[in-house]
């Protein structure tokens, strides 16, 4: 009896171990997709609020922010737009440039193209080896419940 | 035999959790070389014509400069704010030096400053430093001294302009052909506090209704103001510090 209650105990704690895994639901219905496809548009003007027209604009995007990713020039009322690649998130740093003055912005861009929080969390090597601590935690309890008794 | 490989794989798991924590904690961080420069650009080793018709060549422009650093901003530092720098990461150059911006000729290339052999690695993408008085040498009393020669219309005026106004610039990123301050791991980067002279003088080959004319003073009032006489200037309007042609927030007294 005691030992069945031993088993029991290990299979209860497995049970758990995996409810408090990530499940996918399943059900039937539609489904619906949609893809954000994000375009950014600058307006550069000088402090008087004139146009920088035919302004040059260059792009850094945030896998290499020291070499120009896309080059550019303003239109006549300073607008410039460009796609950012989506599968590259960071910050986009458009620089701006005439006749001795010139401007720098920095835009985050999140997965599909939306504004991007904060960063921070664990790497996936942090992950998987607090997984493997808490799995041992549960099975090291098991085992101490079935142990023999000298 | 149960128990030994109980204990066993226990003494592993341990260790791989404190190795795991010396991976994210401290241990030694990157490292190079953060170069200081300053640079009052063509307009002072090469000379320029004012918004009023003076033609200005510079023998010397002392500036004294202090409490320089450089910072790693995130998000970057928005110059146009006024506010504080708050840096993930600082350096700082803990002298006053005094240099002549129109030293070496025509082609000379920007002044070093000085240097931080041990910066972390990183991109520093904000600036900060102070104009002060010298202490000594042949600035001294002043925080800017422009030394050179004046024509207009057969008119030959050798001057002698000094500044006393103390100032402080926090500038953002660098603009310029490419972008500076991306300090490498035993690598070396430069960061250049920009000084635009024609802020002061105007420039004859803009269009005289720009701002940057209508805010100069020109050379005509320092052309005719006597031995020992002074000219009224508002170093915080004229808004000689840049990087390259970004920005800085200025405050002067």
């Amino acid at each position: 009896m005691c030992i069945k209650w031993k088993i029991c105990t290990v299979i209860i704690f497995t049970v758990v171990l995996f409810l408090m895994l990530p499940m996918q639901a399943h059900a039937h219905g539609s489904k619906i997709e949609y893809v954000v496809d994000m375009m950014i548009e600058i307006v550069a003007t000088y402090d008087s609020g004139e146009p920088m027209s035919g302004a040059q604009v260059v792009v850094y995007a945030p896998d290499d922010i020291s070499t120009p990713w896309l080059t550019g020039i303003c239109d006549d009322e300073g607008r410039y737009s460009f796609k950012p690649d989506t599968s590259m998130t960071g910050t986009y740093d458009v620089q701006v440039r005439q006749a001795g003055h010139g401007d720098i912005v920095h835009i985050p861009v999140g997965d599909g193209g939306t504004m991007s929080g904060s960063s921070g969390g664990y790497s996936t090597g942090q992950i998987a080896l607090m997984s493997v601590c808490v799995i041992w935690g549960f099975i090291g309890t098991g085992l101490y419940f079935l142990r023999r008794k000298a | 035999m149960f128990r030994k490989l109980s204990i066993c794989l226990s003494i592993i798991v341990l260790a791989a959790v404190c190795i795991m924590i010396i991976g994210c904690g401290g241990g030694e961080s990157e490292a190079g070389t953060l170069q200081f420069y300053a640079n009052g650009e063509d307009f002072v080793r090469q000379g320029f014509v004012s918004k009023d018709g003076w033609s200005i060549d510079f023998d010397h422009v002392y500036i004294t400069l202090a409490d320089i650093n450089a910072y790693q901003t995130d998000p970057p530092y928005e110059p146009h704010s006024g506010d504080y720098i708050d840096g993930q990461v600082t350096v700082s150059l803990d002298k006053t030096y005094t240099v002549d911006l129109a030293e070496g000729g025509e082609d000379a290339l920007p002044i070093a400053v000085d240097e931080v052999p041990d910066a972390t690695a990183g991109h520093y993408n904000a600036i900060s430093w102070k104009m002060v008085k010298a202490m000594s040498g042949p600035a001294a009393g002043h925080s800017l001294v422009m030394t050179g020669t004046a024509e207009k219309e057969g008119r030959v005026v050798e001057f002698t302009i000094n500044i006393e106004e103390e100032c402080g610039y926090s500038c953002g990123e660098y603009v310029g052909d490419e972008r500076k301050g991306m300090v490498a791991d035993g690598g070396t980067a430069d960061l250049e506090m920009t000084f635009h002279f024609d802020h002061i003088f105007g420039d004859a080959d803009t269009p005289l209704d720009d701002d940057l004319n209508l805010g100069a003073i020109g050379f005509g009032p320092f052309a005719d103001t006597e031995d020992g006489g002074q000219v009224d200037i508002n170093m915080t309007e004229l808004h000689l510090g840049h990087v390259g042609e970004g920005h800085c927030h200025c405050l002067c007294e």
